[in-house]
């Protein structure tokens, strides 16, 4: 009995090791490859550290948006499904929150931009529920078709009538406290969506078996379109967020958003597809987004060396994953 | 042991799968040069297992294989097709999406170097020499399955295979092209290839097999010439003859009419169409048992009546109102509770036994709009897992952790303790130990006796007979027969369920 419940609690904890272990890699993976550039490894990896948490409200600033960023992809990956989408939905919430606060001010900005990128999540849904396009391929285009819709409404419609390579600024920045709070109640309400809601409930029936969803009672599409659509709410809100807390307008050539909603799959994963998992994986890769390019600045030293590191965590974390799938092939 | 006329050899043969079921029990198999072989059996008896292990798909636990007299040992179905073995599953492995000849050139290239031009032009040939025209140019999707099939047949023979495994072959197939197939594989045999056929048809191994060889629950029963063995006898030893009454009901005392299926036709995944104008009804408090060999549209009627898989044509009735149309939640509402035969659909593996544990009984656990009352749940997980003796560490645990009885125990004791109305039971007891399935078969008993009416889908025998007030049998989508259990002999529903007579049998 003492051993039973030893190992219940192990398991409990074991995807916090898993992400240790993978964190701990990662900075093993850094290491390495800025020795093999020629760089001072301890330098490098204590600058790249120190200087991603030396200013902690700015490192919040840029969290929370990839936090909403990690959520929206979390959500339907519940389900099964892959919102690629993320990044669309972001340029979509974005520019909602500048048109809208060009008309009213804060916080109906943040209010409407989520409908925004839900009704693009939607859209994806209604692809995959009525004429079997996979949403990964769809997403994929929409990302391109949004980014050009943009920046081109942007630049004619919305252009800073002094700096005309952005857009008008928003009426009020958001401080990382502000942020934070909000990144926080999201990320509850999802947890509970996801574990007290019925909805959250036929999300993870589905997750687990499209079959076993249709025998509990509930419908593939019906699932599928509210899960992708609130993965959008969720995109879009991140897009707002971006502008608000980080950029205050968005540059023609996107680079104020641009690749959010691919940080976002890398922070979601990394916080274990989990809602409680997004902030604290969101502030670890933004602490090393910070750090990378402080060390541009202070060694010369490439900025993706961040990016190796998170690479090498992703890879660490579906180490557990492949070896499961490997041992179960060789035993069956 | 190196008899040259041995093609395939195999000695032994033990696979325990990783959950503890023994699949086969050491079992012996031969076959010979140029014959047709068939292997007989219900589901369950171990002959896909067996055949692929020979195809390299599976390792055996224990046992020795020999092929054309050579030790074999593959590690993958590659090494057998290089050995000249190839299989011909029921699940067909060709790309929809591509070209007949794109499929047989992937096929090829993966054995040996040969460019397109050339699997082209001995495609055409062979195809012509079995007297075939096929449409190398369309894509597989446009095909009918008959014709994937033949695909399939000649991606084999162009591999260069000495021997063709072939899994069930007739299911998918009409009559007519059933007749084809027989017709070609009795002229490669004439060339000098072996041809191990799996059937469950009865009348199919004797039509066309040289030898047939009846395996039973992972073990060997016997080879026999063909044309010694009567249809009769092969039915015998295929179900096998100890069949012990362990669990008595009361008298059923039959009521209204809970079920009413009529003239219904149910396509499967693959648009065959499986139930073909099957009609049964269904009282309060009594048990009707449909017995049948796999495959023959059980699985089709059953999801059709749960309202998980349309019904092309005909109509359902629960409890006296027209489902035919209706949702699975809607059907439930009426009263209607389902046991599915495979747990991928009636449990969510990834999820916890709590959660589980409501699976299709949801709207009881919800507060107002949204809110799952997770109390409640855990109480009525914790009265399952008591009730039906299922071994878990804690209610927390995924029931992908569990073993695959005390899943089934879980997913059976969910809808049990439901007390629905009608309920519908498809193997309840397959992988529960013998003490445990006799405690559901006598918890179904108590549910008739509460008046519920239960349909019962079992390939166990014994259970059908001893439980059952009625007993029909299925054959190829169709009702065959149907009485008491008492009018049956082993020896009448082996028979039938081979598809050797129908009703008017007898």
């Amino acid at each position: 009995m003492m051993l039973a419940m030893g190992e219940s609690g192990l398991r409990k904890v074991y995807p916090v090791l898993e992400s240790l272990a993978a964190l701990i890699a990662g900075i093993i993976g850094g290491f390495i490859v800025s020795a093999v550039l020629g760089y001072d490894p301890f330098a490098s990896i204590s600058l790249i550290l120190l200087s991603g948490f030396g200013n902690i409200e700015y490192l919040l600033s840029i969290s929370v948006p990839l936090t909403l960023s990690a959520l929206a992809f979390i959500v339907p990956l519940r389900a099964g499904l892959f919102n690629i989408g993320v990044e669309g939905q972001a340029y979509v919430g974005a520019l909602a929150a500048v048109y809208v606060s060009s008309l009213t001010g804060f916080p109906l900005p943040i209010i409407l931009a989520p409908l925004a990128g839900a009704l693009i999540g939607f859209l994806i849904g209604v692809l995959r529920v009525y004429r079997g396009v996979n949403e990964v391929v769809s997403s994929i285009m929409l990302n391109w078709t949004l980014f050009y819709t943009v920046s081109f409404t942007i630049s004619r419609y919305l252009r800073d009538p002094v700096i005309v390579h952005q857009s008008v600024r928003v009426d009020r920045m958001l401080s990382a406290l502000e942020a934070l709070l909000i990144a926080l109640a999201i990320t509850i309400a999802v947890h509970t969506i996801l574990y007290r809601t019925t909805l959250g409930y036929y999300i993870r029936v589905m997750g687990s078996s499209p079959e076993a969803l249709k025998y509990s009672g509930s419908s593939e599409s019906r699932v599928t379109l509210t899960a992708m659509s609130l993965g959008g709410v969720l995109g879009g809100l991140a897009g707002a967020l971006q502008v608000y807390t980080v950029s205050g307008f968005i540059d023609v050539t996107m680079s104020a958003v641009f690749g959010i909603g691919f940080m976002g799959i890398a922070a979601g994963l990394i916080g274990r597809a989990t809602a409680v998992g997004a902030l604290p994986a969101s502030i670890l890769i933004s602490a090393l987004i910070i750090g990378g390019h402080k060390l541009e600045l202070v060694l010369g030293a490439p900025p993706e060396l961040a990016d190796v590191m998170i690479g090498v965590m992703m890879l660490a974390l579906s180490a557990p994953y492949a070896l499961r799938l490997l041992s179960s092939k060789v035993l069956g | 042991m190196s008899s040259r006329e041995h093609v395939v050899l195999m000695k032994g043969i033990v696979k325990v799968y990783p959950d503890g079921t023994q699949a086969l029990k050491g079992v012996d198999f031969e076959a010979s040069e140029g014959e047709i072989h068939a292997l007989l059996g219900e589901n369950g008896a171990g002959k896909t297992t067996l055949m692929r292990i020979l195809y390299g798909e599976i390792r055996p636990t224990k046992g020795e294989i020999y092929v054309f007299g050579e030790k074999a040992d593959f590690k993958s179905p590659r090494e057998a097709l290089r050995s000249g073995i190839a299989m011909v599953y029921q699940q067909f492995s060709l790309i929809p999406s591509l070209t007949v000849a794109e499929n047989i050139y992937l096929a090829l290239s993966s054995v040996r170097r040969i460019s397109p031009a050339e699997v082209r032009a001995r495609a055409e040939e062979l195809s012509r020499k079995l007297g075939w025209s096929m449409p190398f140019d369309y894509p597989i999707e446009s095909l009918p399955v008959g014709l994937r099939q033949r695909v399939e047949v000649l991606k084999a023979l162009l591999a260069g295979s000495k021997v063709l495994i072939l899994d069930e072959p007739t299911s998918v197939l009409t009559p007519l092209e059933v007749e084809e197939l027989f017709k070609v594989l009795k002229s490669l045999r004439d060339e000098g290839m072996t041809i191990i056929l799996i059937t469950h048809k009865i009348r199919e191994a004797k039509r066309v097999s040289d030898r047939v060889t009846i395996l039973r629950r992972g073990l060997k029963v016997g080879t026999f010439k063909t044309a010694e063995i009567s249809e009769p006898s092969l039915a015998r030893l295929m179900i096998g003859e100890e069949i012990e009454l362990t669990v008595k009901g009361g008298i059923p005392k039959p009521g209204a009419q809970a079920l009413v299926v009529e003239k219904l036709k149910v396509k499967d995944d693959m648009g065959v169409l499986r139930v073909k104008e099957a009609t049964l009804t269904v009282k309060y408090g009594e048990i009707v048992g449909i017995a049948g060999v796999q495959g023959n549209g059980q699985r089709e009627l059953v999801e059709a009546i749960a309202g998980l898989r349309p019904a092309i044509a005909g109509r359902i009735l629960i409890d006296g109102v027209d489902a035919t149309r209706l949702t699975a939640s809607k059907r439930g509402k009426l009263g209607l509770s389902y046991i599915p035969e495979s747990k991928l659909v009636g449990l969510a593996l990834e999820m916890n036994i709590v959660e589980n544990s409501i699976m299709t009984l949801l709207s009881r656990f919800t507060r107002r709009l949204v809110d799952v009352d997770w109390g409640k749940a855990r109480d009525n997980a914790g009265d399952i897992v008591r009730d039906f003796g299922v071994v878990c560490r804690s209610l927390d645990d995924t029931v992908k952790s569990l073993s695959g009885g005390n899943q089934q125990k879980l997913m059976v004791g969910r809808e049990i303790r439901r007390r629905p109305k009608i309920l519908v039971a498809h193997e309840p007891t397959q992988g529960l130990d013998v003490a445990t399935a006799n405690m559901v078969r006598r918890r179904m008993l108590n549910l008739r006796d509460e008046g519920s009416a239960i349909l019962l889908v079992s390939s166990d025998l014994e259970e059908l007979l001893s439980l059952s007030d009625r007993l029909l049998v299925i054959y190829d989508g169709r009702i065959v027969s149907e009485g008491r259990p008492e009018d049956y002999t082993l020896e009448k529903l082996g028979l039938l369920m081979g598809g050797v007579i129908d009703a008017s049998y007898g």
